[in-house]
């Protein structure tokens, strides 16, 4: 995995807790950090990248307010599966009709 | 226009799951040919051995796996960032030539360039037109695959609800 150093500066109190977690839990602290930070940006990025699905969908944020915001490559995607919802959906009812039960 | 029976549809994990969750292979299995390949069955059976939500769905699949078609294919054309399994099920669609139905964004992303492919909900807007279920149902089996929740199935439910609304 492609890595980047990223530094942040911690308050003692909290380095001092740290210390007792990875203490009583017999793991590294960096890695102990990484996982936990790890679990919360993904919840993190999921929570708010369905707000933004919600605003999308009802046309209170338009695509070129996400590309601004965040990328192509996001608003593309956002796009992508908008139309292919709309797609799957309508093409399932319309194949339905030809079926003889 | 009647379409005869049977016809074909490729598969991959996720739209099995899916469709499981939302109590649809029964009919899907009775109408048409699932075609999927052995990696694919091999991926359920790992899911199915944990007791969580996956592997229940992933046990509910596999009553069905002796329905399924089975076929295995040689990798010709390969699609970068998707897993090896979907690359056997794109290279599978582009010799049938078949639709493939699969609910993992990435992989319709990168195979919509060169096959056709559709989310699982195709199969509720067939079953509606085709009226083995009511629009009443199909709105409760679209809130049931919605409980899989991330942000991608949030716009898939959102954009399928408000169609299925104007129906």
């Amino acid at each position: 995995m492609q890595t980047e150093q990223f530094n942040i500066r911690l308050p003692i109190g909290l380095l001092h807790d740290l210390d007792i977690v990875s203490k009583l839990l017999k793991v590294n602290k960096s890695e102990w950090v990484k996982l936990r930070l790890a679990e919360n940006i993904m919840e993190e990025k999921n929570k708010l990248l369905m707000e933004l699905g919600n605003l999308y969908i009802n046309n209170l944020i338009t695509r070129e307010e996400i590309k601004k915001l965040l990328g192509e490559e996001i608003s593309n995607r956002i796009e992508f599966i908008k139309n292919k919802s709309l797609n799957s959906i309508k093409r399932g009812f319309y194949y339905g009709k030809t079926i003889k039960r | 226009m009647v379409k005869p029976l049977k016809d074909s549809f490729i598969f991959d994990t996720s739209a099995l799951v899916s469709l499981a969750t939302i109590d649809l292979i029964n009919n899907i299995v009775k109408l048409f040919n699932i075609i999927t390949t052995k990696s694919v069955v091999e991926e359920l059976e790992d899911f199915s051995k944990f007791d969580d939500v996956y592997g229940k769905i992933s046990k509910k699949v596999l009553k069905y796996k002796n329905k399924f078609i089975i076929k295995s294919i040689k990798i010709n054309k390969t699609l970068n960032f998707v897993e090896h399994t979907d690359n056997e099920l794109f290279n599978l669609a582009l010799k049938e030539k078949l639709i493939l139905i699969t609910d993992d964004i990435k992989f319709s992303y990168h195979a919509s360039k060169y096959i056709g492919t559709y989310f699982s909900t195709f199969f509720i807007g067939l079953f509606i037109s085709s009226k083995i279920i009511s629009k009443e149902e199909a709105i409760s089996k679209l809130d049931k695959l919605r409980d899989l929740r991330n942000w991608k199935n949030n716009i898939i439910y959102l954009t399928t609800k408000e169609e299925l609304e104007k129906l």
